[in-house]
């Protein structure tokens, strides 16, 4: 008898999951119908996320889902700093800074936002977040009233763009649950949050904009493109942040979706590095530069969902400059023609200076698909021309390029001005002490204009120094600029009314958002 | 008896504890480290020096066995740090993530059972007929065809043109079913052919055949004899393999949008996240022990020779 009982238990087993598979299959129908009376959109969105802190999680989620909201907002028409829960802001010497804040506005637990509160969610994300400690450089915060005086550690210009930064949102700390249960300002506040699954929301009515036309969110994550499209396919979800490009002209096919492009402020680029003996030739990188098939790439890799770069700031920005058309030469003969004033010679069709083949190392990675794409592209241009480029896959950029100096171009991608302000790109990317300075750039001039902007705050003449500065670039080719990649959203335009897809890819459920 | 205990305890934590310091070797010789991710320089302006001062700060510049030494006084404590990504306690994320993980292996092991049990005794017992054929053929496919495919394909069929099964997140049973389906297809082809070389093995034995000699119906001499036989090889398999089934389960994870712990890991690999990591590591360790020592014991009841063997031994 005994030693029946292990093998009676493995048959039921066995048969017990037959009869749970069985009855699994037959029940297909979905768990909840939503009903016609509840107003409800379904964003799926491309990250997840495990965690909600408002000040620590770097995807943005509670500010992206419309529960948190910052003191400041960039402006989708003009790229522009505007007011959001502060009304206004002002310093003479960019070390003080006044900061008027709304008095209208409530938490979503019914609480007034006052300075205090303010200044304690303020002094949150500082504790918690040593990157908000370093990009705010906050020395003190004082609050009165609806009024906030904040001095900073150094003169600091761009420190009312850095509050764009969503994880400066404003939180009511007081709250016992912060992390897994933020009670923000915006129009959806939070009901059920499953760590790396989904967020549920419903509409927050006292929301001090105007209480949102919907009575609920569901913000979802799925990392799979294919996935995230045929979610949409199947009327699972409303709105789709990138779906998979391949795809998109399917989607298209279907009656009433709805497929929308806007380019970012991300920019593709091939970093040079100037400690290499080819490459402090102006003519080389010029050569370079040229031999970069822009527009090609953009409707090959991109197919057609992104905008030839020709700088690094989106030229909707009011301080990109507007490159004169006949400032540079591109094409493969203009790159022969710089190789040429730079000395070298095509012997046996390889471009060759003293004796010594040109040949390049390039680095790509993997994490953003379309870099090796575009090495490859280079590559085989290079090649046309007798140009000998090496392509060198590495896993973490940031690491290889500061540690190892043994490549000539690199692929990179870059935020140019994520929160409006040229400040961070130039600062992180050409000063001699910025931490993304892989081209090893030690340029007095432009460090000079760097350090000037870095002192000055008159919005105007900050815009001309930071155009000053890409056009310095431009001149001397310190980086080529390849592309900025476009995103794409896909929603079910017979239901959704109001979406605006930004180029900050900040803000996505807003209380205008509706349905038809 | 306590003696025993005593030793087994000892065992396992020398075990755990190698198991700890290999991995910490690993992550921290693998290049990189967390410091820019840290401090987000995609979108923050930091300057080199801000840089070297986290690092120095964090502890990612004292030689490896000052760190090793550090961690090692943590874990003695219980404490398994905090995420550098999300801030939050290790235990606490991985804790989290853990049942739906082992819910996603229970589900793929179910479907796994109903597909390798009847077609590879079948295929055993029909050896060279059409069914066996059939589920060679089945078996080939079924491990030439990619998963993440797989599980489009059933995307495709079940969630969007014939049925509107759920085929995102974690919201009761229905959304499991998938999931489950994918990853137990994949894993079945496998078992299919195991089972059935093992069952043929069994068939041929003495006491297969002196049962038959006895008068004992096939059916019994299947169900009590060869069937339970045949297992022992198949659940080795099943245990030395479950620490890469619930590793692997990434892709699964991925396309589903399952908050499982594969992915977490992922993430956290990408990022650098050494406490997440050896939090991980530690969590599959324990498990996969666990297992392995379940494993072992249903030896004992799965063949009795075992047991007389031991009980000579003991004479």
């Amino acid at each position: 008898m005994n030693k029946k009982t292990p093998l009676l238990a493995l048959v039921s087993l066995a048969l017990s999951a037959g009869l749970l598979s069985a009855c699994g299959s037959s029940e297909s129908s979905p768990a909840a119908q939503p009903s016609t009376d509840n107003k409800n959109v379904h964003f799926l969105y491309n990250f997840s996320t495990s965690s909600l802190d408002p000040h620590v999680d770097s995807s943005y989620v509670p500010l992206r889902a419309g529960i948190t909201e910052t003191l400041v907002r960039l402006d989708e028409e003009n790229l522009t700093v505007a007011p959001w829960l502060a009304e206004s802001w002002e310093s003479e010497d960019g070390q003080h800074w006044t900061i008027d804040l709304r008095d209208d506005v409530t938490f979503q637990n019914g609480k007034p936002m006052t300075g205090e509160s303010v200044k304690a969610s303020l002094e949150r994300a500082l504790e918690e977040n040593v990157a908000i400690q370093n990009a705010l450089k906050i020395d003190t915060i004082e609050a009165e009233g609806d009024k906030l005086e904040i001095t900073t550690t150094q003169p600091f210009p761009e420190f009312a763009s850095e509050l764009v930064n969503p994880n400066t949102a404003i939180i009511d700390v007081s709250e016992s649950d912060v992390v897994n249960k933020p009670i923000g300002t915006g129009p959806f506040k939070l009901t059920s949050f499953t760590p790396g699954s989904k967020l549920e929301l419903d509409r927050y009515d006292e929301y001090w904009d105007g209480a949102s036309p919907l009575d609920s969110i569901t913000f979802s994550f799925n990392e799979d493109a294919n996935a995230r499209t045929l979610a949409l396919k199947s009327g699972q979800v409303d709105i789709v942040y990138r779906p998979e490009v391949e795809s998109l002209e399917s989607l298209k096919a279907i009656d009433g979706m709805t497929v929308e492009s806007t380019s970012t402020f991300r920019v593709h680029q091939l970093t040079m590095n100037m400690q290499r003996e080819s490459m402090k030739d102006l003519n080389v990188r010029r050569a370079l530069d040229a031999l970069i098939d822009r527009q090609g790439i953009v409707d090959t890799i991109l197919l057609g969902y992104g905008e030839a770069a020709i700088g690094p700031f989106l030229p909707s920005l009011p301080f990109a400059p507007t490159y004169a058309e006949t400032a540079t030469q591109s094409g493969p003969d203009a790159a022969v023609n710089y190789l040429q004033e730079a000395g070298y010679t095509l012997q046996n069709g390889v471009m060759t200076k003293d004796g010594k083949p040109l040949q390049l190392t390039l680095l790509t990675y993997s994490s953003r698909a379309d870099l090796p794409l575009i090495a490859q592209v280079f590559q085989s241009d290079a090649k046309k021309i007798g140009i000998d480029v090496q392509i060198r896959q590495i896993d973490t950029p940031e690491d290889y390029m500061a540690s190892n100096r043994d490549w000539d171009i690199a692929t990179y991608s870059n935020l140019t001005a994520p929160r409006g302000d040229a400040g961070y790109y130039l600062n992180a990317t050409y000063h001699p002490k910025g931490a993304l300075n892989f081209s090893g750039s030690e340029d007095p001039e432009l460090t000079k204009i760097i350090d000037e902007l870095n002192l000055t705050v008159a919005p105007e003449k900050r815009a001309e120094l930071a155009e000053k500065a890409a056009n310095y670039v431009h001149d001397n080719v310190l980086n080529s600029f390849v592309l900025h990649p476009g995103t794409i959203v896909a929603y079910n335009g017979k239901k959704i009314k109001n979406w605006v897809t930004t180029r900050s890819e900040y803000y996505m459920i807003t209380n205008k958002l509706d349905v038809m | 008896m306590f003696r025993i205990l005593l030793r087994k305890f000892l065992e396992v934590f020398i075990f755990l504890l190698f198991i700890m310091f290999v991995s910490f070797l690993f992550i921290r010789l693998a290049p990189g480290d967390p410091v820019l991710t840290i401090l987000n320089v995609d979108e923050l302006s930091v300057s080199q020096e801000q840089v070297e001062a986290v690092r120095e700060e964090m502890g990612f510049n004292d030689s490896l066995p000052v760190q090793f030494g550090n961690w090692l006084l943590d874990f003695v404590r219980l404490d398994f740090g905090v995420s550098y990504s999300t801030g939050q306690p290790v235990m606490q994320t991985l804790m989290r993530a853990l049942p739906a993980t082992a819910e996603l292996t229970i589900g793929a092991l179910l479907v796994m059972l109903v597909i390798a049990i009847p077609l590879g005794s079948l295929s055993a017992l029909h050896r060279g007929s059409w069914i066996d054929r059939g589920s060679r053929m089945l078996s080939i496919v079924g491990a030439a065809v990619p998963s993440f495919w797989l599980g489009l394909i059933l995307i495709d069929m079940f969630g969007v043109r014939f049925g509107n099964l759920p085929t995102m997140g974690r919201d009761g049973f229905t959304s499991l079913i998938l999931p489950s389906l994918t990853l137990g297809l994949a894993i079945s082809s496998v078992y299919v052919r195991l089972l059935r070389s093992s069952l043929l093995d069994s068939l041929s034995q003495e006491f297969v055949r002196s049962a038959r000699a006895r008068g004992v119906s096939e059916g019994r001499i299947f169900m009590l004899h060869a069937f339970r036989h045949s297992l022992p090889p198949v659940i080795t398999v099943f245990g030395v393999s479950l620490g890469s089934l619930i590793g692997g389960v990434v892709v699964i994870e991925v396309l589903f949008a399952y908050p499982g712990i594969g992915k977490l890991v992922v993430d956290a690999i990408r990022q650098r996240d050494y406490p997440l990591i050896q939090g991980y590591i530690l969590i599959m360790a324990v498990v996969v022990f666990l297992v392995n020592t379940a494993v072992d014991l249903s030896y004992r009841y799965l063949n009795p020779e075992m047991k007389l063997k031991e009980k000579e031994a003991h004479r």
